[in-house]
């Protein structure tokens, strides 16, 4: 039940002001709602795969117990190496952002291990400190001692869905057909979320240049809906 | 009378290049450390303020299956050094039996000091496997401007991501810190190269690094936003896309995808110019081709 309400579109985290790019794809042509489902399933190969990865390092970290002493180097090392795998500045700003959201709100519902340890709030939270997105998401689920593949995957579904909204507003995209695409994606969405668990501690590749360059060049549109 | 093998592999080869540049008496002068072929530098040649010009040579005229090949260079404080290739890197098919070929790069830029890597383009013939290891620590003050392009094949042959597999890894750090890191697997059989989450309609695509430790990020916001004007002129929808971004720390990465062959080496020069201009006060050198 906390991981359904943790991945609802209703939870204020700002996901609904970002495209990550999308929003040029589609508005350069270069991408058709027609193509949405086959995209979002190379998506989930590539940076969905990536952004899994990392979560899933969250949640080790969240499982590691780590002393307060010792948690801080441990999630600004890998919130780093988040960020120098995002080139595109709108898109890691994005991740950040929703990040950073995403730990204020855990802090203030008090989130606490069953063991009755408290979320590392000043760590996470603090806005000097890098938190992405995927990884506060990971370490929360670690933290709540949930199933760490059903965090990935729940991870990856609440992405996917953040994805096709963002078409629906973009695109002639209609509820029916977004739960349709959504709904076709669950197969694709576990195989990208196991494959992680498959991987040998290294991340996975990437190659999304395109999504890339649709994030690089969002500030030069003329009309923008989405802040990213 | 000894028979001739039949389908026999060629040996594996480890080639290997160990290369320091240093800076002497306002000169930055090369030492080669090391080299066994087919990798080969020849000589280095003197630029305007104080840098060196260097080609890295691969004498087998490409990179064949099996190949092991190690470049290590080593740029001490303040020197300043532009490498190049004499052409195209061509990686060739990779038989049956010797498999994956590979190179791993590692650089180490001192203190004020620049590395320029301006090669060629990679061009991948169908059936290749190659996967290639980059990592490159900047010390403090030390710069870097590095692209690198890649082909889809021999389009005029008609090979278009015939290849195999076409793997890299790349990882810039400043002072031990990631700038920046990267890892694509390129398997265009298994995963379509043509999906709009990666080349889409376009066939070449390319990176170029500009580091330079030290540097204020307000810098580097300018100098993404002068990159996204040029980025605005040379994109073409449908032939030639250009995007600029800053990077998490330390500089800033461009990034362009292209339907043409000539359309991404000749902005990668004026993303250079602008770059070189803007980060080092400095006209960019093209490096010479011929002698």
């Amino acid at each position: 039940m906390q991981l359904l309400q943790l991945t609802d579109s209703a939870l204020p985290t700002g996901a609904m002001a970002h495209s990550f790019g999308l929003e040029t794809l589609l508005s350069e042509g270069l991408l058709e709602v027609a193509d949405l489902e086959a995209f979002l399933t190379e998506y989930l190969a590539e940076s969905g795969r990536l952004e899994a990865f990392f979560c899933a390092e969250a949640g080790k970290l969240a499982v590691e117990n780590l002393s307060e002493e010792n948690f801080p180097a441990g999630w600004k090392a890998l919130n780093r190496r988040i960020s120098a795998y995002k080139p595109a500045r709108e898109a890691r700003q994005a991740s950040l952002s929703l990040g950073h959201r995403f730990a204020q709100l855990a802090g203030q519902l008090g989130i606490q291990s069953s063991r009755g340890r408290s979320l590392p709030v000043a760590s996470v939270k603090a806005r000097s400190s890098e938190t992405h997105y995927c990884a506060v998401f990971g370490l929360v689920g670690g933290w709540l001692e949930i199933d760490p593949e059903a965090v990935v995957v729940a991870y990856l579904q609440q992405a996917v869905a953040g994805l096709i909204s963002a078409c629906q507003r973009l695109g002639p995209l209609g509820q029916h057909q977004a739960a349709q695409i959504n709904w076709r994606l669950k197969p694709v969405i576990l195989q990208a979320g196991q494959a992680i668990w498959q991987a040998e501690g290294e991340p996975p590749p990437c190659f999304a240049p395109l999504l890339e360059l649709g994030s690089m060049r969002h500030p030069a549109l003329h009309t923008r809906l989405f802040i990213s | 009378m000894i028979e001739p093998v039949k389908d026999a592999l060629p040996a594996r080869v480890n080639g290997s290049l160990d290369l320091t540049f240093c800076r002497e008496s306002g000169q930055t002068r090369l030492r080669v450390v090391g080299q066994e072929p087919p990798l080969k530098v020849v000589r280095a040649f003197p630029q305007p303020g104080g840098g060196t010009l260097v080609h890295l040579h691969n004498l087998s005229g490409g990179v064949l299956g099996g190949d092991r090949l190690a470049v290590k260079v080593q740029v001490e404080p303040a020197a300043v050094v532009q490498l190049t290739t004499t052409s195209a890197t061509r990686l060739y098919r990779s038989r049956s039996g010797l498999k994956e070929a590979c190179q791993t790069t590692e650089i180490r830029v001192g203190e004020a000091g620049l590395l320029e890597y301006l090669p060629d383009p990679l061009i991948p013939f169908a059936g290749s496997f190659y996967r290639q290891t980059t990592t490159i620590d900047l010390a403090g003050g030390a710069g870097l401007m590095w692209w690198e392009t890649v082909a889809p094949g021999r389009e005029a042959m008609g090979e278009v991501f015939a290849y195999h597999s076409l793997e890299t890894l790349l990882a810039i750090t400043a002072d031990g810190q990631p700038v920046a890191l990267e890892h694509t697997r390129l398997e265009p059989a298994r995963r379509p190269l043509t999906s709009p989450l990666r080349l889409g309609p376009y066939r070449y695509f390319g990176s170029f690094y500009i580091c330079r430790v030290g540097v204020a990020p307000a810098s580097w916001q300018a100098l993404e936003n002068r990159l996204n004007e040029l980025a605005t002129e040379l994109s073409i929808s449908g032939e030639t896309l250009w995007g600029a971004s800053q990077l998490p720390a330390e500089g800033l990465v461009v990034r362009a995808v292209s339907r043409h062959s000539r359309a991404i080496p000749t902005g990668l020069v004026e993303m250079w110019r602008i770059s070189k201009q803007f980060v080092w006060g400095q006209e960019a050198i093209l490096p010479r081709k011929t002698l």
